[in-house]
C-alpha cells in the first residue's frame, strides 16, 4: 500500500504538469490575432480613467514603455479577493471565496509539506519546540495552511453547491459534471479537515510521507490520512480535464488579449509575424471569397 | 429555457411584450404608453426565419427542401471547423478559444449587457446564451464526445435547420459593445462570441445582413461608399456644403480634395454628408480657421472611413482597411485622421493595425484629440457663452471602451460648455447606443424597432435620467454623440419615442459644438432643427 501510495503521488504530480504544460504551450502557440484590447488598458499611464495613448495627437511618437508590474500586481489582487464577484454578486462570492482560499492554501500547503521533508532530509526537526526557527515556522505555517485550507474548502464547497442550485441564473447553466466537481473537492477537504481534527493534529504525517516520497523509503500513514492523500492525488489528476486552467490562462487572456496593445511597427518582430499569417491559405467559401487563395492575395480586390 | 432549447419546434422562441421591458423615467414613465413592436405579416413569416423573437435582423430565407435544409446545416458545420483553424481564423482564433474553453459560467457579465436588461432579461439575450450554444454544438458535432460524456457536460444539442438560422439571427441581438467582456474576470469575451458566429454565416455561408454587406462592404469596394456616393456626387456635396458655409458662417472656405503631400488626411463616415453634413462643414470651418494642412479624398473608398467588415467579415474588414492605406499613400499624406465615427476608429487605428503591412502601414489617429488641442490651447477664439444649454455627452464604445479615447471630448465639452453634465455610467463603463454593431444601418422589416425599444432602451433611459431637471421640452438640451452609427441610432431612438417634441432633445456631434461657439462666427452655427 506504502508503495501504491507513493506512486499514485508521483503520478498525479507527473500528470497535472505534464498535462498543464502541453495545454499551456498550446494556448500560446495559438498565432498572433488582431488587435482586441479593451480598456482601461492596465499598464497605459491613464489607465485609473480607461485613458490610452490614443488621447495624444502623433501617439506613436510618444509610446511610452510599458509597466507590466501594475498587471500582475492587479491580477494577483484579485486571486485573493474575487473583487469583481464581491461587488456585482456577493451571495456568490459568499460561496466562491472561501473555495478558492481552500484550492490556494490547500496547494500551499502540499508545497510547503515538501519543503518541510526535505528540511527533515537535512536535519531539521519540524515541530513546536524545534531548536531551529524555520522549523518552528515551517511546522506553525503547515498547520495554519492545512487548517485554512481544509475548513475553507469545505464551507466553500457546500456553499457553492447551495449557490448552483439556489440561484437559478447559475443552475440553468450548471452541468452534472459541475456538481461532480463540487462534490468531489468537498470530500477532498473534508478527508483532510477529518484526518487532521481527528487523527494528525500536528500535520506530521504528511511530512513524513512527503520524506519518503524524497528518499525513496515510502512509509505508512494513518488510513484516514491515506485516504486524503489519494483523494487529494485523484484530484490532482482529475483537474487537467476541468476549467481549472483559467488560474494561469487568465494572465494570458488579460496579457495577450485584453491588455495587448502592442502596436504593429514597420519591421518590427510582430510584423513578420503577421507577414506570416497574412500568407496562410484561406479556405472560406463564401461568396466573396476566393477559396483557396492567401489571404494578402483576397485583400486585393476591388468589387 | 436552455441552450439546447435554441432547436426545438415551436412557432416562436419568446415574445417580448411592452410590459416586460423596463420602465423609463418621465415622461416615459407609464408603460401602458410603450408602442408594441412591430408585427410581422404572415408572408414575411412564411419566407423568413423569424421563430426566434418574431424580430428579423437578417432575413434568412426558409428552406424549400430538406436537401436544402442539410446543406444549409452541413455549411454551418464547415465555417465553424473553419472558425476553429489557425490558417483561416488567425485573426481571432486565440481570443475566441479562451472565451470557449474558460468561461465559468458565473454569470456576472449578465447585468451589464443593454439587451439583455432592457428586455427584462429574456434568456436567448443573456450575454453567455449563445457561447453556451456553441460550445454544445462544438462538443458533440467536433469534438465527438461520447454520449455519457455529452450528458454529463451538458452538451447533448440536436443540430438542426431551425437552430442554425436561429442563432444566426440571434447573433444580430448583440451590440458587439463588450461591457459584458469588461466585467469578466476570466477575460472571457462574449460579444466576441457574436462576432465569430456572424464570421462563420458570412464568410462560409453567405449570409450577412444586406446593408452590410451588399449595400455596406460590397457597395462601398465597388462604387465607393457604402452609401452609394461615387466620387462624381461627392464633388456636387463638396461644392454644397461651400455655398452652405458661406451661407451659414459668411465664410468663403475651399474644401481641399486630393491634395497631394498634405499633412493630414481626414477621411468622414460618407452617412455624415447625407444625414448631417453639418458635421463635416464644422471639421471644415475649424481645419481652416486653425490652419490646418489637410486634404480629403476623391477616390473610390477614400471619402468614407466606415468599415462594417469589423462587425462581419474579417476578409472586408481587411479588404477596406487597405484601401484606406493605400488611399492615403498614394496622396503621400503624413497620417490619416478619422472624424466622428467610432467604428471607423477600432477599425482603422487599431483592428487594422495588424493587417497593414510595410509601406502601407501608415500613422492613423483619431481627429479627437488634435481639436482638443486647438480648443483647449486656444488656437481658435471660442466664447462658451453661446453653448449655454444643457449638454451630456454619449461615449461611444468603439472610441472609448474598445480605444481608451475618454477625455478629449471631455475636455473640450468642460470648455465649451458651462451646463455640460455626463450621464451614469460613462467612460469606459458608458452603455451602448443600442445601434453598435451595424444596427444603426440594418433597417429590415420590424428590427428598427426592436433596436430603439429594446438595444438602445438603456441609453435612452440615461439619457432621459440626466436631462430629468430640465425635461420640459422648452429647454433645449444637446446630447452630444461623436459618432455617425451612435448619431444614427438616436435619431432613430428619439423618433420611435418622439423624444425631441416631448422634451426638447436633441442631439449631434462635437464639432458642431465647438463651431457654435466661435466668436468669429455670427450666427448660431446649430439650428436645433430636427432632422
Amino acid at each position: 500500500m506504502n508503495t501504491f501510495l507513493a506512486i499514485l503521488t508521483y503520478f498525479a504530480y507527473c500528470f497535472i504538469v505534464l498535462v498543464y504544460t502541453i495545454k499551456i504551450i498550446k494556448y500560446l502557440k495559438l498565432p498572433v490575432h488582431l488587435r482586441w484590447e479593451l480598456y482601461p488598458v492596465i499598464h497605459e499611464e491613464k489607465y485609473q480613467y480607461g485613458g490610452s495613448c490614443f488621447e495624444d495627437v502623433n501617439w506613436w511618437e510618444k509610446i511610452k514603455k510599458k509597466n507590466w508590474s501594475r498587471g500582475v500586481v492587479y491580477l494577483l489582487k484579485e486571486y485573493f479577493t474575487l473583487k469583481n464577484y464581491l461587488t456585482r454578486n456577493l451571495l456568490y462570492w459568499i460561496g466562491l471565496f472561501p473555495w478558492h482560499i481552500g484550492f490556494i492554501f490547500i496547494i500551499t500547503f502540499h508545497i510547503l509539506c515538501f519543503f518541510g521533508a526535505l528540511s527533515m532530509v537535512l536535519g531539521i526537526s519540524i515541530s513546536p519546540g524545534s531548536q531551529d526557527l524555520w522549523g518552528r515556522i515551517l511546522y506553525y505555517v503547515i498547520l495554519l495552511t492545512g487548517v485554512l485550507s481544509f475548513v475553507a474548502g469545505t464551507l466553500g464547497s457546500i456553499f457553492i453547491i447551495i449557490n448552483r442550485i439556489v440561484d437559478k441564473n447559475l443552475r440553468t447553466y450548471a452541468t452534472p459534471l459541475n456538481f461532480f466537481m463540487y462534490l468531489f473537492t468537498l470530500i477532498v477537504f473534508l478527508s483532510g479537515f477529518y484526518s487532521w481534527y481527528f487523527v494528525d493534529p500536528h500535520m506530521s504525517e504528511y511530512r513524513e510521507f512527503w520524506k519518503g516520497l524524497i528518499t525513496f523509503q515510502f512509509v505508512g500513514v494513518n488510513t484516514a490520512t491515506m485516504v486524503h492523500i489519494i483523494l487529494f492525488d485523484l484530484f490532482l489528476i482529475y483537474l487537467p480535464f476541468t476549467r481549472s486552467l483559467h488560474y494561469i490562462t487568465r494572465f494570458f487572456a488579460f496579457y495577450l488579449i485584453r491588455w495587448d496593445d502592442e502596436p504593429n511597427i514597420r519591421g518590427g518582430e510582430l510584423e513578420k509575424r503577421l507577414i506570416e499569417q497574412l500568407n496562410k491559405n484561406v479556405s472560406w467559401s463564401g461568396p466573396h471569397i476566393e477559396s483557396g487563395k492567401r489571404w494578402s492575395d483576397l485583400v486585393k480586390y476591388n468589387g | 429555457m436552455k441552450a439546447e432549447d435554441l432547436g426545438k419546434k415551436s412557432n416562436q422562441l419568446i415574445t417580448i411584450e411592452p410590459d416586460d421591458l423596463i420602465p423609463l423615467p418621465y415622461p416615459y414613465d407609464d408603460p401602458t404608453n410603450e408602442p408594441p413592436l412591430k408585427q410581422l405579416t404572415e408572408e414575411q413569416r412564411a419566407r423568413y426565419e423569424a421563430s426566434l423573437d418574431g424580430i428579423i435582423a437578417i432575413g434568412i430565407p426558409k428552406p424549400s427542401s430538406k436537401e436544402e435544409e442539410e446543406g444549409f446545416v452541413k455549411k454551418f458545420i464547415s465555417g465553424l471547423e473553419k472558425l476553429l483553424t489557425p490558417e483561416n481564423n488567425w485573426t481571432f482564433l486565440q481570443p475566441l478559444y479562451h472565451s470557449l474553453e474558460y468561461c465559468v459560467k458565473c454569470q456576472i457579465c449578465n447585468d451589464s449587457c443593454p439587451a439583455y436588461i432592457a428586455s427584462g432579461k429574456k434568456e436567448i439575450y443573456r450575454p453567455t446564451f449563445r457561447a453556451e450554444v456553441l460550445r454544445k454544438i462544438i462538443n458533440k458535432y467536433l469534438k465527438k464526445k461520447n454520449r455519457l460524456l455529452l450528458k454529463l457536460t451538458g452538451s447533448d444539442i440536436d443540430l438542426n435547420w431551425t437552430l442554425v438560422a436561429r442563432l444566426g439571427e440571434l447573433a444580430y441581438r448583440c451590440t458587439i459593445c463588450r461591457k459584458c467582456a469588461q466585467v469578466c474576470p476570466l477575460g472571457v469575451d462574449n460579444g466576441l462570441i457574436s462576432h465569430e458566429i456572424r464570421k462563420i454565416f458570412s464568410q462560409e455561408m453567405g449570409i450577412a445582413p444586406k446593408e452590410l454587406h451588399e449595400l455596406g462592404t460590397m457597395q462601398q469596394l465597388r462604387a465607393g461608399s457604402s452609401t452609394g456616393i461615387t466620387p462624381k456626387a461627392l464633388g456636387n456635396i463638396i461644392e454644397f456644403m461651400e455655398e452652405e458655409i458661406e451661407e451659414k458662417t459668411g465664410k468663403k472656405i475651399k474644401m481641399p480634395v486630393d491634395k497631394e503631400g498634405a499633412e493630414i488626411l481626414l477621411i468622414h463616415n460618407a452617412g455624415e454628408f447625407i444625414s448631417w453634413p453639418e458635421n463635416t462643414e464644422a471639421f471644415a470651418i475649424i481645419f481652416e480657421a486653425a490652419g490646418i494642412d489637410w486634404t480629403l479624398s476623391s477616390d473610390l473608398v477614400g471619402y468614407d472611413a466606415v468599415n462594417y467588415g469589423v462587425w462581419y467579415d474579417d476578409i472586408q474588414l481587411a479588404r477596406i482597411a487597405v484601401k484606406h492605406a493605400e488611399i492615403a499613400r498614394k496622396l503621400k499624406v503624413k497620417k490619416i485622421n478619422v472624424g466622428e465615427c467610432g467604428h471607423a476608429h477600432k477599425a482603422m487605428i487599431v483592428i487594422a493595425d495588424r493587417v497593414l503591412t510595410g509601406e502601407l502601414n501608415i500613422p492613423r489617429e483619431s481627429a479627437l484629440p488634435l481639436l482638443q488641442e486647438l480648443v483647449c490651447n486656444g488656437k481658435i477664439k471660442l466664447d462658451p457663452s453661446r453653448n449655454n444649454f444643457p449638454v451630456t455627452l454619449h461615449d461611444p464604445c468603439n472610441m472609448v471602451r474598445l480605444m481608451g479615447i475618454v477625455e478629449p471630448q471631455r475636455g473640450i465639452l468642460r470648455t465649451i460648455c458651462p451646463q455640460f453634465k455626463e450621464m451614469e455610467p460613462h467612460g469606459v463603463e458608458n452603455y451602448c447606443c443600442g445601434g453598435g454593431s451595424g444596427f444603426a444601418i440594418m433597417q429590415s422589416m420590424n428590427f428598427p424597432d426592436w433596436r430603439s425599444a429594446v438595444s438602445g432602451r438603456i441609453k435612452l433611459k440615461q439619457i432621459l435620467e440626466v436631462f430629468q431637471d430640465v425635461i420640459s421640452p422648452e429647454i433645449k438640451k444637446y446630447v452630444c454623440a461623436p459618432c455617425s452609427n451612435c448619431k444614427g441610432q438616436i435619431r432613430e431612438l428619439f423618433n420611435y419615442y418622439n423624444v425631441n417634441e416631448k422634451c426638447g432633445i436633441f442631439y449631434g456631434g462635437l464639432v458642431e459644438l465647438i463651431v457654435n461657439a466661435m466668436v468669429d462666427i455670427k450666427k448660431p452655427f446649430i439650428d436645433w432643427e430636427w432632422h
